[in-house]
């Protein structure tokens, strides 16, 4: 619908007076196309092929280019990109900082990027942190939430919490936890049951007592992802080893968690966190009662039926459920 | 004529209308109260949850319906015909009431369901033309008159389905079975190979018109995200009919016998011309009307000519030409959102106060593919693990 027959719409039935119609109808023809979202686009792609290319080129070539060289030009770069960031430094404070341009906000990433690619190197080249390896993950995660609340960076605090978990032995990168991370280490899934129950605490907490209150949804749904991720996961396991949580505790945590993230969505009307809750209790409940049928009367024709009529009520009823969620979950 | 719509024709237009004045209301344009009146007006009474919701309600209905399915065809002892057109009676009657019960409107239920119930239909389709269609050939074959009937029948069904419904992906889908009968039909002719680029070129041009005057009738609203898409699938189609790797490709896939590398093609310089000349043609023709379905046609184009010219030409080898494109682009990007920063010819770098964010999915992607500690094995000091550069496997693209 062209903006001039809305403005026909709204003027019939007398809900706009005409001279703020005018208004309008100058703006519209006034107003430049904005180009924002496809520059973003464009700059975010650039950073990512430049700096992987350049990853690639001094791998390479680092035979021939000598290291102090890189390690200069990589810190020259990185100083340059944090320098460009203050710049811009908005003033502190534990509120939303105004931004002031997406320009800043990249060349932030790009040099948080440039520290963990030259910290990396140096570790590898000099070995500058020796065998201390959980000195050499815990730095990143250090400068990176320093960073992310001083410049108020959401993606940075991101790193900055996926760098946390590098240090307590998993990385949480949403997808490369199916793909290379392995669950199955029953002390590593307790140690990130403990560290998303953490996250989530801390977000809730930056929320209660507005200390940076829009942080609160980065680490609830960072904490909630390999909490329940991890939970499930050594949940599932048909050979549990002898650190991880029994059952008896994992279901009840794994519900109760889900109940919070239910709980929390409908206040902030955050429906990625409402999809994970539903979605993980799901599974949890189909666990409970694949482990009922089986402990009842094994797998002859009565529990299978049961499965058989399970299957498509169930998802019935979740999708009655999210159909009904509006009702269900308004606030008093 | 209303007996058509599947859904309710009021609430596109209530949509619109309450879209257009909520951006208004973002500029400063329309006062809270105003806002709260036109609300009022136009009320918006159908159900339709956010994006996630939206796809939660889609695989669960997947779920429950392939499920369902199951059971039936376990009660029917698994006899094909039957179980699909129980199933699909079933599922058409579902989708129906919800609809009109519960006020679905493109809510993820009632496309999931849509799509099924088609699927199924192309299936029975497909079943009866090569399964029970007599003598001859079982396997679908280009340019022959039996894929021909085939295609007719599953355009009819997807085009009464877009006229009904309107869903995006439908609509789509019933345009690119349009295309694929046309080639079909020219490659029974003599001379049909030649022509198809084309012909599909033009008959994607043509289709660009008649959806962009379509998009422009008021009587038309209820189609209007469909038109919307379908302009950008026909800039899309116009681009690949005349692209030089779907030319060469497609014509060696047409070849009889088995070809160890696609020979070239007949004027490969106009191919070359094209490939090259229709992303700058988007592109700029995006940038001066300005049109944001152009622009964006005209990147995934230039991407793609990109990808054509370094699948026959290793012009420079991947991280160099990475880089170099990584720092071409971000400093033209820089660059024009400087220059732009004031608004000038009609464009701005700054963001539209109206943009509303669906999702803050920014910081999750981040974390996604920027790699930012280092990784155990590396810090084990064994070697310089090569893959830890922050995002280097876009590289592959170029």
């Amino acid at each position: 619908m062209s903006p001039e027959s809305v403005l026909q719409e709204l003027l019939a039935r007398a809900l706009l007076p005409p001279a703020q119609a005018a208004l309008i109808r100058a703006d519209e023809t006034r107003r430049p196309f904005s180009l924002h979202r496809e520059l973003r686009l464009l700059l975010y792609l650039g950073i990512v092929l430049l700096s992987g290319g350049l990853g690639v080129l001094i791998y390479q070539h680092i035979d021939r280019i000598g290291h102090g060289v890189i390690v200069a030009a990589m810190a020259g770069l990185m100083l340059a990109c944090l320098g460009y960031a203050a710049r811009h430094l908005p003033p502190f404070t534990w509120a939303e900082a105004p931004r002031t341009g997406f320009l800043p906000d990249y060349a932030l990433l790009l040099g948080c990027l440039l520290f963990v690619t030259l910290e990396t190197y140096l570790q590898v080249q000099y070995g500058v942190f020796g065998s201390r390896y959980g000195l050499a993950t815990v730095l990143p995660a250090a400068v990176f939430f320093a960073l992310a609340y001083r410049f108020d960076h959401r993606g940075v605090l991101a790193m900055g919490i996926t760098a946390l978990a590098a240090w307590v032995g998993v990385t949480i990168q949403p997808l490369s936890a199916f793909v290379t991370n392995d669950f199955w280490h029953s002390r590593l899934s307790t140690a990130a049951i403990v560290l998303g129950l953490g996250l989530m605490a801390t977000g809730l907490l930056a929320e209660r007592y507005g200390r940076k209150a829009h942080f609160a949804f980065t680490y609830l749904s960072l904490g909630s992802n390999l909490l329940l991720l991890a939970a499930t996961a050594s949940l599932l396991d048909f050979t549990p080893g002898a650190g991880s949580f029994p059952p008896v505790v994992l279901v009840p945590l794994i519900l109760a968690v889900c109940a919070a993230l239910v709980w929390y969505a409908r206040r902030a009307h955050s429906y990625l966190l409402l999809l994970l809750g539903v979605a993980y209790a799901y599974v949890v409940v189909t666990y409970l009662l694949v482990r009922l049928i089986e402990f009842t009367n094994g797998f002859n024709d009565g529990g299978f039926v049961l499965l058989l009529f399970y299957v498509p009520l169930s998802a019935v009823g979740v999708v009655w459920l999210l159909l009904n969620i509006k009702k269900l979950l308004r606030p008093r | 004529m209303s007996r058509l719509y599947a859904y309710n024709p009021a609430w596109p237009h209530h949509e619109a209308i309450q879209a257009q004045a909520t951006r208004w209301h973002k500029r400063g344009l329309l006062t809270p109260a105003q806002l709260s009146a036109a609300q009022a007006a136009f009320p918006l009474d159908f159900y339709r949850p956010p994006l996630l919701l939206r796809i939660g309600l889609f695989l669960f209905t997947v779920l429950g319906a392939l499920a369902g399915a199951g059971l039936l065809g376990m009660l029917l002892q698994f006899n094909f015909l039957g179980t699909l057109i129980t199933t699909l009676v079933i599922g058409g009657a579902v989708l129906e009431l919800v609809i009109s019960g519960k006020r679905l409107y493109h809510s993820g239920a009632d496309n999931a369901l849509l799509y099924l119930e088609l699927l199924g239909i192309g299936a029975l389709i497909l079943y009866l033309v090569y399964e029970q269609g007599g003598q001859g050939a079982h396997d679908p074959a280009l340019g022959t008159w039996r894929l021909h009937w085939a295609l007719l029948l599953t355009l009819a069904v997807l085009l009464l389905a877009t006229l009904r419904y309107a869903d995006r992906l439908v609509a789509t889908a019933a345009y690119l079975n349009a295309l694929l009968l046309l080639g079909n039909l020219l490659l029974m002719l003599p001379l049909g190979t030649m022509l198809l680029p084309f012909v599909l070129c033009a008959a994607s041009a043509g289709a660009y018109l008649w959806f962009t005057r379509q998009l422009r009738q008021p009587a038309r609203l209820y189609y209007h995200r469909c038109l919307q898409l379908l302009r950008g699938a026909a800039l899309g189609t116009a681009y690949l009919a005349v692209n030089y790797w779907a030319v060469r490709e497609g014509n060696a896939a047409l070849l009889p016998g088995y070809l160890p590398a696609s020979p070239q093609i007949p004027l490969a310089g106009l191919f070359y011309l094209l490939t090259a000349g229709i992303p700058l043609f988007y592109l700029a023709g995006g940038l001066r009307r300005p049109d944001r379905t152009w622009l964006w046609l005209g990147l995934l184009t230039a991407a793609f000519s990109v990808f054509t010219l370094r699948y026959y030409r290793s012009v420079l080898p991947a991280p160099w030409a990475a880089t170099l494109a990584g720092a071409l682009l971000t400093a033209v990007a820089v660059w024009a959102t400087r220059y732009l920063h004031r608004g000038r010819h009609g464009l701005t770098s700054a963001a539209d106060a109206a943009d509303d964010q669906q999702l803050n999915l920014e910081s999750l992607v981040v974390a996604q593919t920027a790699h930012s500690a280092p990784a155990a094995g590396a810090a084990a000091g064994v070697q310089f693990g090569g893959g830890h550069s922050g995002g280097g496997g876009a590289s592959a693209d170029y």
